[in-house]
């Protein structure tokens, strides 16, 4: 039988002192996708899982002084939000594509980070958005670049005790326009064969001041395509220099490309180059003046 | 008179006000005093011997109530040619050979005890790839057949041909002529109910079986044989339905995990259940049947076809279920879709260390359609023709008969491909070319009016009517979902006089019912619908005859009492002879009246009240009404040419696509998908859209995503995250367009629309994608992928 304990704290505090008194003997669990998933495919559960449910504050979309979101804000939340959709527009792609509605319900955008699976439909926005990951433990809190985050495949820099509190979003990145594709085989319940964001900044004179580039599936991590937007900054947004970014970002460089069962490296490597190019479209057409 | 009150009409489903708020009782909620769970271990190699199985440590596992191997039960042959058994003791051939089976107090304990179960394998040499199968030398699947000879060859006995007129004649005729090669992949049926099956002994050893099948006399008549076999002869056996989740074709055989339960149940005297978890769903039952086709086809100047040859390897997998007779289905396109005058069709299938496979949708009509229709394309242009003016030149018309010796009695095929033609807008989108878009059709002829496999096609239905004018059909089909109790209601409604809400099904039960060859090929409401229209014939002679002895009785006390109350009511002067010959009277939406004159204003009267009054009148006069009547149409058996006119009537259909594709990512989109079906008659439009659409959603799967990817023999993609079936999301623009040309032998006109949609949808995709980019894809499923891998080829 697959047996567990279920607790719902209601504050930080006593999810802090839970985790001290279980150890490695519980899980925490948010909107539970992952975990569940996890318990039914290895037929083995842990013996308590912790709910963060309770924490009913950690669920938010904020504008102050950059931007802020809660660990635990369902994708349906972001997905709803206008100042989501238009200000960070590649988060609103990444959210409203995961899953389905019923499963948009209750994951949370936490769990997704948390979970770390290389092909997270977040990860990617969230590191073309250079948000910063708020963790809290019972030492206090500390802040971790969301491109230091990840550490391997399911594996992050969050220790057992600390609880992910909410991301933040330079205030900066107003003035940026963002997009996220997600390429797979079909339009729902599907996992991304390559997703690609992009982020970029014009400056007066139609030229890239600024540019991110993440993958995700395109490593053990999601991971940001530097070589490719160092290339990109000072130069025109044309064809031949988005085709050559897409080239870079799809490179070893940037990249390690797997031949799965899912998909072939050969086509992952095709579709970075041509996706590279449409986000960055995509990202520029959405700039807010 | 002649219209219709509820035949045509989109009257909603009955039961599935059940299903949708989750009272309906499907296997996985079906539970009997005592019941235990069943689970099967299966093989851990493609091929292998078993050494040893030690079950020692599983047995002492608390809660398990029996582990049986092969050892443990008779060393009986099992399936459609007996070549394997229930529970596998010598050799593995597959990943999905049942090794042992557990049944225990609970899931998780039966689950637990598998993994207790040690069985000691020595690998032996495999083979997965048919062609590599046949060649001498190759690991031999099976070294003996049934009858114990040894076998030489993977080649199963069984050769497919059909051969009509002559095919060198038929290339001297020619102008133009093609060769393609074309391949089609395992797919699932993606039911969304999963497998399974309680079986219950009585203390004398009676079964009652509560399963799935869409063939339960059939289905019974298997385990009899097996029974026959195993000590049990002469047992008492009772096929009942669950409510059924789908079937798609998963339910045509007595899979083996039928078996095991049965041997369970024997086992340890209680009832066992046995339901599969999706990933069993994926690796354990029999998918679609792949096959690999070379076809030849020759038109002459005016573009009329002269030959079509083909021939196809199926790759049959370990061992052998319905897969290996899908080539009896794909002749019927081979042969009669379009004019062709000569033809010759060979089959061969191929044992494999691969997973076998059965019937799905289409059986094999999808695969050899898309042989067929790859070809047509090929040759129109070949030819310098219009593929859709081709396909016209070369249709199908009513008063043919095929060289299969298919009388086609009613086709609505050319109203299909000019359906298809005018909604597409076909003509200005071949003449102004758009990049990248393109348009391509496909179309089908499928049996409609029953399908002769077996020596009695037939159905069996009883309708009784009782004293308070209830209506309770007793018919000997299946209900897999496709809402046969609504359509079966609205056409005894119809043709009895009655309401449809008046009406009870009870269908799925051997029990309960007379003989049917099973809720499948299409066959079901043309089948159970005729036969209830003769049964309804009968059942109505009797409500008459009681009318006409009780009607003028009624009226006239009714006359009486009127008096007592009104002194002043003069009683009206009425020519009773209207209503005094049953002949004379008709009932139409519950009300019994005289031919002649249907609004008079004393001769009608409500049927419940006749039977009310004339049903139970004392000694001697009571009643029963009750009817029974088998409908067994005049149709042929395939002789040993494999000609013969084996359904009442064909299905005639033609899908039309437009696609838009991406050159640069090789993805396709669907812009238009107009699906136009010559249906016979809808009896439930709504119903017959959800068949239309469903079937078209799994074609569109066919053709671009859906695909079980088996690597040296195991599946690697069992569960549906991988598993690209299409979701709601995918949206497909469908424009059905329903063509009702009627059909005489149908049930007030009706053909069969089960399976049609599915079958020309993957090919009219791909002859869109060939028309939008230039490059043919000939292997299911189109991936982007492929078609950039094709593009790069081109260049
Ligand atoms: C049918 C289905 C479809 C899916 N489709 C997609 C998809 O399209 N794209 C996609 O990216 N994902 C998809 N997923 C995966 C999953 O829904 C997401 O990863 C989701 O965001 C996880 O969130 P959750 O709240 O459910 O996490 P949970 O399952 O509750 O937790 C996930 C992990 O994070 C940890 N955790 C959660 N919250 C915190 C926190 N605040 N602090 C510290 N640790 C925490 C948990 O301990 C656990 O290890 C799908 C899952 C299912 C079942």
């Amino acid at each position: 039988m697959i047996d567990y304990d279920y607790k719902k704290p209601e504050s930080l505090k006593e999810v802090f002192s839970l985790l001290k008194e279980y150890g490695p003997k519980a899980t925490l669990i948010a909107g539970g996708t992952d975990v569940m998933v996890k318990i039914r495919n290895t037929k083995k559960a842990p013996e308590v899982l912790i709910s963060l449910r309770g924490l009913k504050d950690l669920r938010y979309i904020r504008k102050n002084n950059g931007y802020h979101i809660g660990a635990l804000t369902t994708h349906r939340m972001l997905e709803q939000s206008d100042l989501v959709q238009t200000e960070l527009s590649a988060l609103h792609d990444g959210a409203s594509e995961v899953g389905s509605v019923q499963i948009r319900n209750v994951a949370t955008v936490g769990g997704n980070i948390c979970n770390a699976a290389p092909s997270a439909d977040t990860s990617g926005p969230l590191l073309a958005l250079d948000a910063t990951v708020v963790l809290e433990g019972p030492e206090g809190r500390r802040s971790v670049p969301i491109a230091d985050f990840f550490t391997g495949t399911y594996r992050t820099v969050r220790k057992a005790d600390e609880v992910l509190i909410e991301f933040q979003i330079p205030a900066e990145t107003e003035s940026f326009g963002s997009a996220y594709w997600k390429h797979s085989r079909r339009k729902a319940m599907e996992l991304p064969l390559l997703g690609i964001s992009v982020a970029l900044k014009l400056s007066e004179n139609k030229e890239i001041s600024d540019a991110r580039i993440s993958l995700t599936v395109a490593a053990p991590t999601p991971i940001r395509a530097y070589k490719a937007e160092e290339f990109l900054k000072g130069k025109p947004l044309d064809d031949d220099v988005l085709r050559e970014a897409g080239k870079i970002a799809s490179s070893r460089d940037c990249c390690s490309l797997r031949d799965s069962l899912r998909c072939a490296a050969w086509y992952r490597e095709k579709i970075i180059q041509v996706f590279v190019p449409r986000m960055a479209r995509l990202a520029a057409e959405r700039i807010r003046n | 008179m002649s219209e219709y009150l509820y035949v045509g009409k989109s009257i909603p489903r009955t039961i599935e006000t059940d299903k949708v708020t989750g009272r309906a009782i499907y296997i996985d909620d079906l539970k009997r005093p005592g019941m235990l769970y069943g689970k099967i271990l299966y093989s851990k190699y493609a091929h292998a011997k078993i050494k040893n199985i030690d079950k020692s440590k599983a047995e002492k596992l608390p809660g398990v109530r029996a582990i049986l191997t092969g050892y443990d039960i008779p060393d009986v042959r099992v399936g459609f040619i007996k070549d394997q058994t229930v529970l596998k003791k010598d050799v593995v051939r597959q990943f999905r050979d049942e090794v042992a089976a557990v049944a225990a107090i609970s899931p998780e304990i039966a689950e637990e005890a598998l993994g207790l179960i040690k069985v000691e394998y020595e690998v032996l040499p495999t083979v997965f790839d048919p062609v590599e199968a046949m060649k001498e030398g190759a690991p031999l699947v099976h070294e003996v057949d049934a009858r114990g000879r040894p076998l030489k060859s993977n080649i199963l006995p069984l050769p497919w041909k059909f051969y009509a007129g002559d095919i060198e004649t038929g290339r001297k005729a020619s102008a133009y002529t093609v060769k393609d090669s074309v391949s089609t992949t395992w797919v699932n049926q993606c039911c969304m109910g999963p497998s399974g099956c309680v079986a219950e002994f009585d203390m004398n050893n009676n079964l009652t079986l509560y399963d799935q099948t869409n063939v339960i006399h059939l289905g019974k008549q298997r385990i009899m044989e097996y029974f026959a076999q195993i000590g049990l002869k002469g047992k008492k056996v009772r096929v009942v339905n669950a409510i059924v989740g789908g079937s798609f074709g998963t339910k045509l055989d007595t899979d083996i995990y039928e078996f095991i339960c049965m041997q369970l149940a024997l086992k340890t005297r209680k009832p066992v259940k046995i339901l599969f978890s999706r990933e069993e769903e994926f690796f354990a039952l029999p998918p679609r049947q792949p096959a690999i086709f070379d076809i030849e086809q020759g038109c002459d100047k005016e573009g009329r076809l002269t030959f079509r040859k083909c021939e196809a390897l199926l790759d049959n997998g370990a061992y052998t279920s319905w897969g290996a007779t899908t080539p009896s289905v794909m002749m019927m396109p081979m042969s009669s879709l379009y004019r062709v005058p000569n033809v010759s069709f060979e089959a061969t299938c191929v044992y494999t260390n691969n997973i076998y496979c059965q019937a799905m949708r289409g059986y094999g009509n999808p695969q050899a359609n898309f042989a067929v229709e790859t070809s047509m394309d090929t040759l129109a242009e070949e030819a310098g023709i219009d593929p859709a003016e081709f396909r016209l030149i070369n249709r199908n018309q009513s008063g043919d008969e095929t060289p299969q010796r298919l009388k086609i009695t009613s086709c609505g095929l050319e109203e299909c491909i000019n359906s298809v033609k005018e909604k597409l807008d076909w003509d200005k989108k071949k003449k102004d070319k758009k990049k990248a878009r393109g348009v391509g059709m496909a179309s089908l002829i499928h049996v409609a009016g029953g399908a002769r496999v077996y020596m009695s096609d037939g159905h069996g239905i009883m309708i009784k009517v009782d004293q308070n004018g209830c209506v309770d059909v007793f018919e000997s089909g299946t209900d897999q979902g496709q809402g046969s109790p609504t359509v079966i209601s609205q056409i005894v409604a119809e043709a009895l006089g009655f309401k449809p809400e008046d009406i009870s099904l009870t269908m799925g039960d051997t029990g309960l019912s007379l003989w049917d060859a099973g809720t499948h090929a299409s066959r079901h409401t043309f089948m159970a619908g005729n036969a209830a229209i003769r049964c309804c014939e009968k059942v109505k002679k009797q409500i008459l005859d009681m009318a006409v002895q009780y009607m003028p009785k009624l009226i006239k006390g009714g006359f009486k009492r009127k008096k007592r109350k009104d002194p002043d009511f003069v009683q009206p002067d009425l020519d009773y002879s209207l209503i005094s010959n049953p002949e004379d009277m008709d009932i139409r939406d519950r009300m019994v009246f005289p031919k002649s004159d249907p609004d008079h204003p004393y001769f009608k009267m409500d049927v419940r009240e006749i039977v009310r009054s004339g049903l139970h009148v004392g000694v001697g006069d009571s009643r029963v009404v009750v009817a029974e009547e088998f409908y067994d149409p005049p149709t042929e058996m395939l002789d040993r040419e494999m000609k013969g006119n084996l359904s009442m009537t064909y299905a005639f259909g033609t899908t039309g696509v437009e696609v838009e594709v991406d050159e640069e990512t090789g993805e396709v989109t669907i812009l238009k998908l107009i699906a136009a079906h010559d249906v016979g008659k809808a009896i439930n439009p709504t119903l017959l859209l959800g068949q239309v659409y469903g079937a078209v959603y799994t074609g569109v799967g066919y053709g671009l995503t859906e695909e079980i990817k088996v690597v040296n023999g195991r599946v690697m993609n069992p569960n549906f995250r991988d598993y690209k079936m299409l979701t709601a999301k995918d949206v497909i623009p469908i424009t059905p367009v329903v063509v009702e040309p009627g059909d005489e032998a149908g049930p007030f006109g009706a053909k069969g629309i089960g399976e049609p949609g599915l079958v020309p949808t993957a090919p009219a995709i791909a002859n869109a994608i060939y028309d939008a980019i230039g490059v043919r894809i000939t292997d299911l499923p189109i991936t982007p992928e492929k078609i950039l891998t094709a593009l790069n080829d081109k260049q």
